[in-house]
Formats: C-alpha cells, sequence, structure tokens
C-alpha cells in the first residue's frame, strides 16, 4: 500500500469521495454537522486536484490551504468522523496526504478541547496508519466503536496512544512536510507508551503482524517434535508391508523440509550433508536424537534433515521390499496363466481322435473324461501328463479322476478367484496349494482319449468362464463342474432337437431355420424378441453382420437368403 | 497379470465363438448330420473363412443359455444369501430350465 500510494491514491481516493459526497450523512449525535459540510467542502476542494492527477505534494498544498481556511473546521469534522465508522475511514484514506499537514492545527487545537482534540488526533493518526499500511484497518476499526461511544474516553485514549505510536513510526518514515509540530506532539505521546514492535511492521507493512522472533522458538520446538516423531514413524515404515505407506512418510518429510530450507544457508549446507548420508539411513537416527541436545537452532536443522534422510531412505527401502514380492506373485500369476494357455494349446493341436470312443464312452466316462481334460487344461507344468493319466484312467477309476480334476479345478479354481480378491494374497495361497496339487495325479494313463477330450474340454471351458463372468459371483469349483455338466446336457439337447427339426423338414443339413425354431421353442425367441435382437444383443459386430441380412451397394443383401 | 488384462483376456475369449469345438461337438453327438450352409457365405466378403452361419446361432443359442443358467443360480445363491455360487445353486438352476 505504501508503494503504490502515488498511484493507487487517485484511484480509490476519488472513489471514497464520490462516495463520501454523494451519501448522506448520518446525523450526528453531536451538533457538528456544519463542521462535516465544511470538511466536505474541503474533501471536495481537494478531490478535483486529485481528479487532476495531481501528486500528494500538491494536494498537501492544497490541503494546506484548505487547513489554513478552516482548521477548526476539520477538527470539528473529524469530531464528526468519529461518530460513524465507515465514514470515519473512508475519509482518512481519503485525507491521508493532507492529513499530515492537518496534523499540525490539529496538534496546535489539541491542547484547546482535551477530548475533542484528542479525537480529531487520534482520527488524523489512525488516517495515517490506514494511508500506510491496509493491515492497520483494525486500529481504526477498533477506534470507531470506542469512538462511537461518547462516554469512552480511556479507551480513546489507549487507541490514540496505539495510533500515535504508528504514526510515529509514519512521520518517521515520511519526510517531513512541516509537521514538526504534530510529529513531537506524537512523539510527545508516544514516549508514554513504548511500541518497539510497530516501527517494524512500518518497516514491513506486509509483514505487520508477523514479528520475525517468533520464529526461531517455534522451529526449535517443532524440530524438537519432528525428532520425537522421527523415531516413531521409521518403525511403522518397517513393520507396515503396504507400498502405500511411502507417500505417507514420504509427505511429512515434505513438510518438514520446507520451513527448513528458508531459514539460512547454513541449514542449507546441513541439509546438503544431511543427504550425503543418507546412505547410512540408521546411523543418522542414532545420531538425530543425540544431537539436538548438543545445540539449538542449527542442530535442529540438522536432525531435521537427517531425519528427513533417514525417512526416506527407510521408506524407500521397506518400498522397494514391499513391492518385491508384489511384483513375484504377480510373476507367478503370469505364469500360471501362460502354462495354461499353453496346456490348452497343446491339447488342441494334438487333435481329436477316435469317434469310436465317443461312442463307446458317451455314457458317464465322458463326463469323468471332460472333468479330467479339463482339469488337465487348467492345470500348469505337467498338464499334458496328468490330463493322458486322466484320460487313461477314467475307465480304471472315475473316482480318482474325479478327484484328481476336482483338485486341478481347485488350483484353477484359485486362478478364477485371483482377480476377485488381492493378488498378492491368492497368489500366495495358491502358490503352495498348486505344486502339492501337481504331485497328486498319478501319471500311468495312455494319451489315447486325451485329444479328443480336451478340444471339448476347452470348448467347454470357454462357456463355463462366460457363466462365471455372467454370475458375477464368485463360484466354488464343484459349481463349475457343475456347470460342466449342464453343458453337457444342453449339447446332447440341442444337437438332438436340431436334428429332429431338420428331419422334419427333410433335410440333412441344419439350417438357421432349425435353429431358430429351436429357440422358440426354448422360449428364447417370442413374437416380441425376435432372432435378430438377440443377434444384435449378445453377439459382437462381426458376427452379427454375418447373421443379419444387410443391404450392401450393388443391390446385394448379405448374408444372402 | 494384472487383474486388467485377465479381464480383458476373458472378453476376447468370450467374443470369440469356438467354431471349432461347436463344430466338433456337433460332430461327434451327430456324426450323420451336416451342420449347414456355409458355402456361400465363405466366399462373400468377409474374410471369416470356414466360418460358418450356424455355428453363429449356435453358438448364440449356447450363450443364452449359459446367460441364462447363470442369472439362475445367481439367484439361487442370493436366495441363500451366500456370496459364492455353490453346486447345489447350479443344479437347481439347471433342473429349472431342463426338468
Amino acid at each position: 500500500m505504501a508503494d503504490h500510494n502515488p498511484d493507487s491514491d487517485s484511484t480509490p481516493r476519488t472513489l471514497l469521495r464520490r462516495v463520501l459526497d454523494t451519501a448522506d450523512p448520518r446525523t450526528p449525535r453531536r451538533p457538528r454537522s456544519a463542521r462535516a459540510g465544511a470538511r466536505r467542502a474541503l474533501l471536495e476542494t481537494a478531490s478535483p486536484r486529485k481528479l487532476s492527477g495531481q501528486t500528494r505534494t500538491i494536494a498537501r498544498g492544497r490541503s494546506h490551504g484548505a487547513r489554513s481556511v478552516g482548521r477548526s473546521a476539520h477538527i470539528q469534522a473529524s469530531g464528526h468522523l468519529e461518530e460513524q465508522t465507515p465514514r470515519t475511514l473512508l475519509k482518512n484514506i481519503l485525507l491521508t496526504a493532507p492529513e499530515s499537514s492537518i496534523l499540525m492545527p490539529e496538534s496546535v487545537v489539541k491542547p484547546v478541547p482535551a477530548p475533542q482534540a484528542v479525537q480529531p488526533s487520534r482520527q488524523e493518526s489512525s488516517c495515517g496508519s490506514l494511508e500506510l499500511q491496509l493491515p492497520e484497518l483494525e486500529p481504526p476499526t477498533t477506534l470507531a466503536p470506542g469512538l462511537l461511544a461518547p462516554g469512552r474516553r480511556k479507551q480513546r485514549l489507549r487507541l490514540s496512544v496505539f495510533q500515535q505510536g504508528v504514526d510515529q513510526g509514519l512521520s518517521l518514515s515520511q519526510e517531513p512536510q512541516g509537521n514538526a509540530d504534530a510529529s513531537s506532539l506524537t512523539r510527545s505521546l508516544n514516549l508514554t507508551f513504548a511500541t518497539p514492535l510497530q516501527p517494524q511492521s512500518v518497516q514491513r507493512p506486509g509483514l505487520a503482524r508477523r514479528p520475525p522472533a517468533r520464529r526461531a522458538v517455534d522451529v526449535g520446538a517443532f524440530l524438537r517434535d519432528l525428532r520425537d516423531t522421527s523415531l516413531a514413524p521409521p518403525n511403522i515404515v518397517l513393520e507396515d508391508t503396504q507400498p502405500f505407506s511411502q507417500p505417507m512418510v514420504g509427505s511429512p518429510n515434505v513438510y518438514h523440509s520446507l520451513p527448513c530450507t528458508p531459514h539460512t544457508g547454513a541449514e542449507d549446507a546441513e541439509q546438503a550433508a544431511g543427504r550425503k548420508t543418507q546412505s547410512s539411513g540408521p546411523g543418522l537416527q542414532k545420531n538425530s536424537p543425540g544431537k539436538p541436545a548438543q545445540f539449538l537452532a542449527g542442530e535442529a536443522e540438522e536432525v531435521n534433515a537427517f531425519a528427513l534422510g533417514f525417512l526416506s531412505t527407510s521408506s524407500g527401502v521397506s518400498g522397494e521390499d514391499e513391492v518385491e514380492p508384489l511384483h513375484d506373485g504377480v510373476e507367478e500369476a503370469e505364469k500360471k496363466m501362460e502354462e495354461e494357455g499353453v496346456s490348452v494349446s497343446e491339447m488342441e493341436a494334438t487333435g481329436a481322435q477316435g469317434p469310436s470312443r465317443v461312442e463307446e464312452a458317451e455314457g458317464h466316462t465322458e463326463v469323468t473324461e471332460a472333468e479330467g481334460s479339463q482339469g488337465t487344461a487348467e492345470a500348469d507344468g505337467p498338464g499334458a501328463s496328468s490330463g493322458d493319466e486322466d484320460a487313461s484312467g477314467r475307465a480304471a477309476s472315475p473316482e480318482s479322476a474325479s478327484s484328481t480334476p476336482e483338485s486341478l479345478q481347485a488350483r484353477r479354481h484359485h486362478q478364477f478367484l485371483e482377480p476377485a480378491p488381492a493378488p498378492g494374497a491368492a497368489v500366495l495361497s495358491s502358490e503352495p496349494a498348486e505344486p502339492l496339487l501337481v504331485r497328486h495325479p498319478p501319471r500311468p494313463r495312455t494319451t489315447g482319449p486325451r485329444p479328443r477330450q480336451d478340444p471339448h474340454k476347452a470348448g467347454l471351458s470357454h462357456y463355463v468362464k462366460l457363466f462365471s463372468f455372467y454370475a458375477k459371483m464368485p463360484m466354488e469349483r464343484k459349481a463349475l463342474e457343475m456347470v460342466e455338466k449342464c453343458l453337457d446336457k444342453y449339447f446332447q439337447h440341442l444337437c438332438d432337437g436340431l436334428e429332429v427339426f431338420a428331419a422334419h423338414a427333410g433335410r440333412k443339413t441344419v439350417k438357421p431355420e432349425d435353429l431358430e425354431l429351436l429357440m422358440r421353442r426354448q422360449g428364447l425367441v417370442t413374437d416380441q424378441v425376435s432372432l435378430h435382437v438377440l443377434v444384435e444383443r449378445h453377439l459382437p459386430l462381426e458376427y452379427r453382420q454375418l447373421l443379419i441380412p444387410c443391404a450392401y451397394s450393388g443391390n446385394s443383401v448379405f448374408p444372402a437368403q | 497379470m494384472a487383474l486388467s488384462t485377465i479381464v480383458s483376456q476373458r472378453k476376447q475369449i468370450k467374443r470369440k465363438a469356438p467354431r471349432g469345438f461347436l463344430k466338433r461337438v456337433f460332430k461327434r453327438k451327430k456324426p450323420q448330420l451336416r451342420l449347414e450352409k456355409s458355402g456361400d457365405l465363405l466366399v462373400r466378403f468377409h474374410p471369416f473363412s470356414g466360418w460358418e452361419w450356424g455355428t453363429g446361432e449356435v453358438h448364440l443359442n449356447c450363450l443364452l443359455f449359459v446367460h441364462r443358467l447363470a442369472e439362475e443360480s445367481r439367484t439361487n445363491a442370493c436366495a441363500s444369501k451366500c456370496r459364492v455360487i455353490n453346486k447345489e445353486h447350479v443344479l437347481a438352476a439347471a433342473k429349472k430350465s431342463r426338468g
């Protein structure tokens, strides 16, 4: 504010003057309306000068002249100002420049009317304070309520002294404008009260409320607290196994560093030393509690730096450790998935064989074979061998075959469950389970029916996965087995129905119309829901294009009807 | 593998109809039958070689069946206030649909 006075005063000053001129004054409790009018006249005389953009000196000159004209008017008007808080403030702001000159007559008038003179002097002093700093508005505001009450002279006295202390600083900072008397008077008043802080605030208006002396104490206490807390968090960091603890620990370090850095250069040097010693993280902590006992500010800063370094290193180390097992778990999960895919591809690659076997074993063995092959499809590592075992053992011991696929499916269920719960936990739980399960399936089995069933199981597994996806809920392994059985039965029914429909139509080739009939029979396709609607709903775009006839360019429809 | 990749893999598997599997199953079940008309379709615009219209519909049928079954079993599980779908839930659903 003090810096921008020459520029900013003109604009707000003019605005305030306009406001004051236009606004009606409050009815004064005291018979000083005339004085207020006189004061306003003075303001008006001064305002055009301000509007012309003259400097403060010119305004002061003008105010000097005005002052000479009506000193008493000033005093009386100022007395009138006292009654109205906002108005007084605004006028004080407006009259910052001339106030300095007005101080002279006021000082002259002061001794004459004791209470009244004191008030205008206070007002002027408050104006001066306002002129300097915006935060100084509070003193005038504090003045105003006191002023409004007519009977509180003592309060005003104290405030006036306070203000005069500010004015003393103001007068000292400002070059005298012929205010020797005023300054002397203010100084005389200031002598009674010592205001050491005020000149500091005047010199640094922006920091009026922040005595710098406070910092050292706060920093010391703060660092001591930091030191105390620095001992605690490392334990938490080390004990916590989640990687997300890092930012929690890191943020207080950042906060601690921020107040430390701006202090002095010595701090930076200490921090640099602390950073250098970060490699010896644990050692720093031992040093940190010992050092602050010796020194105060400097050591406190060192402690802070060391604590920062230690905490950062510890967090980093712990974070790395924590991340590693997660990575391992993820890698293992990947391996499993890859192996699973590989086993499936192997089984499919071996190809379908022996339709005769299918006809023989269709009854119950198919189920076990399906289970076994499915279980092998999911197994990783010795999946092929286990599949062979399952396929060969189906006739011999369906029970054992069912047991092994169940165990294998347990593994697969673990894999299915991995995405749902925390991957780390699931992986850790499935890791020990799977190697145990792998050893279970017996080896002495032929590889005959395996290729036949494996692709069947692979395809079924596809639908089983669809089932688990649609269910949106975790499922048991046995439930998945049930799903496979149901799918098998369904396929059978499907084929039978298609056969019947095709035969009814006199064809040997199943056509889409048969399928539509089947779906209608199932209730999927109704008069409201047509086949095309279902196709659009459930199938991807490529299939939809193939299934639903669309007209293309060249007067062609695809697929042809 | 991250969760996202697992889910995306599943989705890809889902979208693709295991046509070979379907054809194989059909042939296994009813070797005397042939699946359907596909020749003229294959020659057409789309690069879907070996894809058959019928299998698409069959696949749709299976999809719908699985969907219904899953919904029903999920309803059963929720009815029994279980967080996990059990075997009996699936069985009940199957019995309900198949009779």
